[in-house]
């Protein structure tokens, strides 16, 4: 490790720390240091031990052997408590506020400034206000946190650890739920932090962010170190190859062609439901993908949620294979043959507790059931077996909770549960968020497949590089309004990026 | 050491209840005979034939404290009728559709008005035993006929009906619970509402179903407990249900919904029931059985809350 010091001072490192989970080695001997000003970013796929390392710098879990020194000094961090005493503090994925409660609040929890036994509201208001000014970021003090943005949000998780005196903050994915208006923001603000003396350490699936912001790049795959190299000598090909351990190659198949003669299956004219989305019109040919991108909150998960029944719209209609399609309730739409893979696979998709099995045939139990035997487990069984072997899910048998399942096998079980239906349309919401490389290539295989036996796709995403590679067609939505409709070459970055940027 | 948990979770009451059995059939004089356990069971039934669709409630993500006030409510409705038709058929159906319909009070409540559960029937529970009151006219109730005290005292094959309804109550809950389209939704809308619900799943409809069960369940019980007692009493007491819970909660069904069997409710009752026996053969002071019975409840939720700790 020391060969890449140069000259920073090192101030956490960790010496040939392991941690496990019961059979699972989340972290093997793993030496890496972190140091003061520094952006150290932590790279590699779902289960190689990045968030594992943040958990162990946060106290969160202890390491089973080897040792972590601060400041050259052993150090014990046995509590999340003892963490925070040593200045480590972590900005997580999902926020820890309090909703209801305002920012000034929600940044002096704990540390509030009293006279006597009583709290002083205006010392610990004067107290925050220099925080912010120290770090040049500014969230009206009385505003209630539940009513700011997610990215206004973050800012004050990040200004309550700056309240703390943090001397290093863990970034967990920190713009997973960020625009990328609002990301860029962050980037800076990150940037800003190291320079003022703050070590960060950056956990992130985007391989450009981690490039663009990062000076130090450690790279991990199944609990071990490959490498820590400086990030200017790292390409988003290189960081590919060494986070699966194989060629990059095309993450994307080759795209289908679409008959142009095939029918259409869905059409929206006009759709519209107040405050959501408004006047949406399109066509979705069979076998046909098409991306709807555009920026998180710009209607367009709310528009699929309509289409699938799931909200009733305002006004306009929908046809289904020529007829008019009145939505009622989901169950409707799936019988119709609708399908959707939601956004938030842990809050919108499964039911952790419960087994493969019983997540997948969810939907379908009706056509497994029979007044007189009740569930006719046996051809249910079948059914989801080559389901989940035809979307490849890796499982320790169908009778086990899916919440023992990684991420990409999580994401895999709903397309599986899709797939049971044979459905006419599929409706997948951020299809690939969160998981690994291995499991996207498989996901777009599937999409491709679908799309290939005239099955149509609307595929929602916010990552450009899923559209372009996937979709026939886009539409970009901002505000609730489809703005731009690409075709084929047409689909590019820029096109997208300035559609979704557009100002009414 | 995460399959011993796993396993300990899922069986750890029953291994517990048995030991609990054999210790007692062992050192206790008068346990292990079979008027005594006869005797258990007949008192069990009332608790069991409630408890076992309280676990389908609470599986699905609620609670119901009215139960006591439909325990109470419903026999008075039955001994009205058996006092006006002389009909005992008659008074056991009007009895149990009563408590149907104060479930499906409760269930259009909490499913269509959305207030919290526990709140809702807590509400509801007042209305329902003030309407006790109005039905018995604030006075106990009695039958006419010998017919109604025959309803839980009948013997086949030396066992009470009572402990023969309770076994056919808890027979048909599990299959409902396990078997079934609609158990399946029980557990996915306990489990994750929001994923049930994308995933076709009425979750409204399934919540009403759960609560309406309970409230025929409920009734059932109190028809039993006051034909074993000859007599219905207006009342505001609210222990039945809180016995009710007691079972569910040390059978490890999770508070917080989609977690839970009905099995285990029943070998937590039995756990239950004999430690309750054990002290009273051994004739230790009650006040030991409630200390000891609070240890018990708060060691169960906190192995559910420890468990779920280590899986998060």
């Amino acid at each position: 490790m020391e060969k890449h010091n140069n000259n920073a001072k090192a101030f956490i490192s960790f010496d040939k720390v392991s941690k496990s989970f019961g059979a699972t080695k989340a972290l093997i001997n793993c030496s890496v240091s972190f140091e003061v000003g520094k952006i150290h970013a932590l790279v590699g796929e779902n289960g190689a031990g990045k968030s594992t390392l943040g958990k162990l710098i946060l106290g969160v879990h202890k390491h089973d052997s080897g040792s972590i020194k601060i400041d050259g000094k052993e150090s014990f961090l046995s509590s999340p408590r003892e963490s925070v005493k040593q200045g480590l503090v972590g900005i997580s994925q999902e926020l820890s506020l309090l909703p209801d409660r305002s920012v000034v609040d929600n940044i002096a929890i704990g540390r509030e400034t009293t006279i006597g036994p009583f709290v002083s509201n205006k010392q610990t208001l004067e107290k925050v206000e220099a925080v912010m000014e120290k770090y040049d970021l500014y969230i009206e003090p009385s505003r209630v946190v539940g009513s700011l943005s997610v990215a206004d949000q973050q800012k004050v998780e990040i200004l309550r650890a700056l309240n703390t005196n943090a001397r290093l903050i863990v970034f967990d994915e920190p713009t997973a739920r960020l625009a990328s208006h609002e990301a860029d923001q962050l980037h800076n603000l990150v940037h800003s932090l190291a320079k003022s003396g703050t070590a960060v350490v950056y956990i992130s699936h985007f391989l450009e962010e981690v490039l663009k912001i990062s000076d130090t790049i450690t790279l991990l795959r199944n609990g071990e170190k490959v490498r820590t190299e400086p990030t200017s000598k790292e390409t988003k090909k290189s960081l590919i190859e060494g986070m699966t351990g194989r060629d990059a190659g095309n993450l994307f198949p080759k795209k289908p062609k679409i008959n142009e003669k095939s029918e259409v299956l869905l059409k929206v004219k006009s759709l519209s439901r107040a405050n959501e989305f408004k006047d949406v019109s399109f066509e979705i040919k069979k076998g046909e993908i098409l991306g709807i991108a555009g920026l998180v909150g710009s209607g367009r998960s709310e528009l699929a949620h309509a289409i699938y029944g799931n909200r009733m719209p305002d006004s306009g209609s929908i046809e289904l294979n020529g007829k008019e399609f009145i939505t009622k309730n989901v169950a409707h739409s799936i019988k119709n043959g609708m399908a959707m893979v939601p956004e938030s696979r842990r809050d919108q998709g499964l039911i952790l507790e419960r087994s493969l099995l019983e997540n997948t045939s969810l939907p379908y139990l009706e056509q497994f059931t029979s007044w007189i035997y009740g569930l006719n487990k046996n051809d249910e069984y079948s059914e989801v077996d080559d389901s989940c072997k035809t979307t490849m899910i890796k499982h320790g048998g169908l009778e086990k909770e899916v919440q023992y399942l990684s991420g990409g096998n999580q994401q895999k079980v709903l397309f599986a549960r899709a797939a049971m239906n044979k459905p006419k349309l599929l409706i997948a919401d951020e299809p690939t968020r969160g998981v690994d490389i291995g499991a996207k290539q498989v996901i777009y295989e599937l999409i491709s497949q679908l799309s290939k036996v005239g099955e149509a796709v609307l595929l929602i995403s916010s990552e450009v590089e899923e559209i372009i590679g996937m979709a026939h067609r886009t539409l970009v939505m901002s505000r609730g309004k489809v703005v731009a409709e690409l075709k084929g070459n047409q689909i590019t970055k820029s096109a997208i990026m300035e559609a979704a940027f557009e100002q009414d | 050491m995460n399959n011993a948990l796993e396993y300990s979770k899922k069986h750890g009451i029953a291994i517990i209840t048995i030991l609990l059995f054999i210790v007692l059939a062992l050192t206790t004089d008068g346990f292990f005979t079979e008027r005594n356990l006869r005797n258990i069971l007949d008192q069990q039934s009332t608790i069991l034939i409630a408890a076992s669709f309280m676990t389908i409630v609470i599986i699905s993500g609620n609670f119901d404290i009215s139960v006591s006030s439909i325990f109470v409510v419903s026999p008075l409705f039955a001994l009205y009728v058996e006092n006006a038709t002389g009909n005992i058929f008659l008074a056991v159906i009007a009895g149990i559709l009563i408590g149907l319909a104060m479930g499906a009070f409760n269930a259009i409540v909490v499913t269509y008005f959305k207030v919290n559960s526990f709140i809702a029937t807590l509400a509801t529970s007042f209305m329902f035993f003030g309407l006790g009151y109005l039905i018995s006219d604030r006075s106990l109730m009695r039958p006419m006929g010998d017919a109604y005290q025959q309803i839980a005292r009948t013997k086949f094959f030396d066992i009470t009906s009572a402990t023969w309804l309770a076994i056919g109550v808890v027979i048909i809950a599990s299959i409902i619970l396990t078997r079934t389209r609609f158990g399946r939704n029980v557990f996915a809308t306990g489990g994750n509402q929001e994923a049930a619900r994308l995933a076709g799943v009425s979750v409204s409809r399934v919540q009403a179903a759960t609560f309406i069960l309970l409230g025929g369940a409920s009734a059932l019980a109190g028809i039993v407990s006051s034909s074993r007692s000859i007599s219905a009493q207006p009342s505001d007491d609210f222990s039945f249900v809180f016995a009710v819970l007691t079972a569910v909660i040390v059978g490890g069904t999770s508070i917080a919904g989609g977690k839970g069997a009905i099995w285990r409710t029943v070998a937590a009752a039995f756990f239950l029931a004999f430690m309750s026996n054990g002290f009273n053969l051994n004739q230790i002071d009650p006040l030991w059985q409630r200390i000891i019975l609070g240890l018990v409840i708060v060691i169960a939720v906190a192995i559910d809350s420890w468990s779920q700790r280590k899986n998060a």
